[in-house]
């Protein structure tokens, strides 16, 4: 498809045309920085948990209270950061990277921003401005925790609908995804050509698709028994609250996928650029991401081993085998470096912290598959450690590797590499000093989601590392918001193609122009920027 | 035939496989109905692709084809694209006051639909023009 053939736009400007473009790009950049503003929001409520937590005894808040903390946080990071984040990148870079003008469906790609946006206010409003009470019964709201009787008040049902308007617009957004990647690619831009962010997003989309809907009748099954007196999950009435269980998990695994496949792309991207080398093994990584997107339909249940309900070998077998296309990853990532000229700009810092932490997340998800294992430390400050460290030390040190290694191409503006270096060093050091001390504290004992906890008993020393630690990150989060400032007020301008990069997006200008190209280079390999920028040389 | 409709087979193969895999060992109903619905998605996707040209015999598409030349459809249309749209704000907020009444009083509910239906009209009649 051409995009000679695209057809016209006119120019617009202002906030209004902002918040009603079709155009991918600024949905993409609406996407993240509404998502990056949640992310603020959700560590502001991880930094009052850690200020509780610093001390044992209790100062500053009642525990339903708390349990609105850890609640809001959890739901803001996974479903309102983290994942529309992967959305926001998607919007922007897909079109780039295929040599589309748009994506498939420009009005659905709006509607999916603004159900995305008003269905995360409503989870913020559902745990401070309910009458009657707040969402206090965790990211996963089991049943019959969160029935009526035990959560009252209208902020559950806040919480619930709000929620379904963020699934309803993950939804839309893999359909346009899939569609686009599937029909509109330029002419040359075979699906094996694909840059790796892009396939990995079709994969997310796909398991997307799979797994919300489910999820979403979980919650609708739940909104009836809250509001209408429906039973599907009382056992007195016949019904099965493992049922709900299993309908979350559905979503709730394969979501861990969704989240951080995309940043698995992200870092694909970047690592072959900085070390001046193609990805080692391309149709292997393509194909473990397959694998892992696969597989990680068949592990929802392993969040469920204590239940008894669900067979625990089956699920235990089905996790273990997801470490293998991992390993291939980190085979592909590493051989991509080795013997290469790396350089250290903060994207690759990013990407290698991504790697370091990820890799401590993923080991220790290895043990916890082990229904033995998992036992003992489900519940535990232990799981909460092994979580963040896939989640915070791999998606969010993902997500800064994106945004300093795309951000030229937004804005055709620089960010300072310096002070990009001093944000690396405080997420790394913070990162690892908050939650490395929460293995220590779950493997003796602590459990997760308690206001309060015994002194001398083991807990304290690494409760206090850990709230030192989020300072840390906070100080390195007020230094990249600097580093935008600064970066606006005083820019150097970026030129087109800043770190000789591989993909499509590095052949056209930056920013982009409305359409996106005003001429597509042929694509013959992988890396048709590179081609294009090396035309004639060895390379 | 084109790639995506053999990727919707293998999805297809994997859900209905898996899902059969787990009846056999769990004998647990809830995942295994699970499992074979994600078998039926592509499956239902990929029937509808071979009705509407993705065929073995189809001819081979300029971005299925490794050597294509960016100008092979060059001149194709691709339709327009709407520079900007409120629709989809009106029909969030239909949505919005829909959702609203079921938890503050059903009265909220049909002028929240009403919002949202004329948002898809509108939306319908912009994507005519």
């Amino acid at each position: 498809m051409s995009t000679a053939a695209a057809a016209a736009r006119r120019e617009h400007s202002g906030v209004v045309s902002w918040l009603t473009s079709t155009d991918h790009k600024k949905i993409g950049v609406l996407y993240c920085v509404t998502a990056f503003a949640f992310f603020l929001v959700g560590g502001t409520l991880a930094g009052m948990m850690r200020l509780e937590l610093a001390d044992p005894g209790r100062a500053f808040f009642e525990p339903g209270t708390y349990n609105g903390l850890f609640t809001i946080h959890g739901t803001v990071m996974i479903f309102l950061f983290v994942a529309p984040f992967g959305s926001g990148l998607a919007n922007y870079l897909i079109p780039l990277q295929i040599g589309a003008p748009d994506m498939a469906f420009p009005r659905l790609n709006l509607m999916s921003y603004w159900l995305f946006t008003s269905g995360g206010c409503l989870i913020l409003l559902s745990g401070v401005a309910s009458a009657g009470g707040g969402a206090q019964m965790g990211w996963y709201a089991y049943p019959p925790l969160s029935a009526g009787r035990m959560s009252p008040g209208v902020g559950p049902d806040i919480w619930i609908l709000g929620l379904g308007l963020v699934a309803v617009a993950a939804v839309m957004t893999a359909v346009n995804i899939v569609t686009t990647v599937f029909l509109y690619r330029a002419p040359g831009m075979t699906m094996w050509r694909l840059p790796i962010f892009t396939w990995n997003m079709v994969i997310v989309s796909i398991l997307g698709l799979v797994a919300f809907p489910p999820a979403l009748a979980g919650f609708a099954l739940l909104f009836l028994e809250r509001r209408m007196g429906g039973l599907a999950f009382a056992p007195a009435a016949g019904g099965d609250p493992v049922i709900f269980q299993h309908l979350f998990w559905f979503l709730g695994h394969p979501e861990v996928y969704i989240l951080i496949l995309p940043f698995f792309g992200v870092i694909t991207e970047i690592i072959p650029v900085f070390s001046r080398k193609p990805l080692f093994g391309y149709t292997g990584f393509v194909l473990a991401t397959l694998a892992i997107g696969a597989l990680s339909t068949g592990v929802w249940a392993h969040h469920m081993f204590t239940t008894g309900a669900v067979d625990n070998p089956f699920f235990a077998a089905m996790t273990l085998l997801i470490a293998v296309p991992t390993g291939v990853k980190f085979f592909n990532w590493t051989g991509s470096m080795w013997g290469g000229k790396i350089v250290f700009p903060t994207a690759m810092l990013f990407s290698i912290g991504f790697l370091l932490n990820f890799l401590i997340g993923g080991v220790t998800g290895v043990m916890l598959a082990a229904p033995a294992i998992d036992f003992h430390a489900a519940d535990s400050y232990f799981l909460v450690a092994h979580f963040h460290y896939t989640m915070m030390g791999g998606a969010v040190f993902g997500i800064f590797a994106a945004i300093y290694f795309w951000y030229p191409k937004m804005t055709g503006r620089m960010l300072r590499e310096r002070m990009g270096k001093a944000v690396f060093a405080l997420m790394f050091i913070g990162f690892n000093v908050t939650f490395w001390p929460q293995f220590e504290a779950g493997l003796r004992g602590m459990p997760r989601r308690v206001v309060d906890y015994p002194a001398n008993a083991g807990y304290e020393t690494p409760n206090l590392l850990s709230s030192l630690g989020y300072v840390v990150m906070a100080v390195g989060v007020l230094f990249f918001l600097a580093d935008l400032w600064v970066s606006k007020r005083k820019p150097v301008e970026a030129g087109d193609d800043p770190w000789d990069g591989y993909s499509l997006e590095w052949a056209t200008t930056s920013p982009p122009p409305e359409h996106n190209f005003d001429a597509i280079p042929p694509i013959r390999s992988e890396r048709p920027a590179f081609d294009l920028h090396h035309e004639g040389a060895d390379g | 035939m084109k790639p995506f409709v053999r990727y919707l087979w293998v999805l297809t193969a994997f859900g209905l496989g898996v899902g059969t895999l787990y009846w056999f060992i769990a004998h647990e109903v809830t995942g295994a109905v699970l499992l074979w619905a994600f078998g039926l998605m592509p499956l239902i996707v990929g029937l509808w692709a071979l009705r509407h040209g993705a065929s073995r015999n189809a001819p081979v598409a300029p971005e299925d084809d490794p050597n294509a030349d960016p100008s092979t459809d060059a001149g194709t249309s691709v339709g327009s694209f709407p520079a900007v749209t409120v629709w989809p704000i009106f029909f969030v907020l239909g949505l919005l006051l829909a959702g609203a009444g079921l938890i503050y009083g059903l009265i909220l509910v049909p002028p929240g639909l009403a919002l949202a239906a004329f948002a898809i009209h509108g939306l319908m009649r912009e994507s005519r023009q």
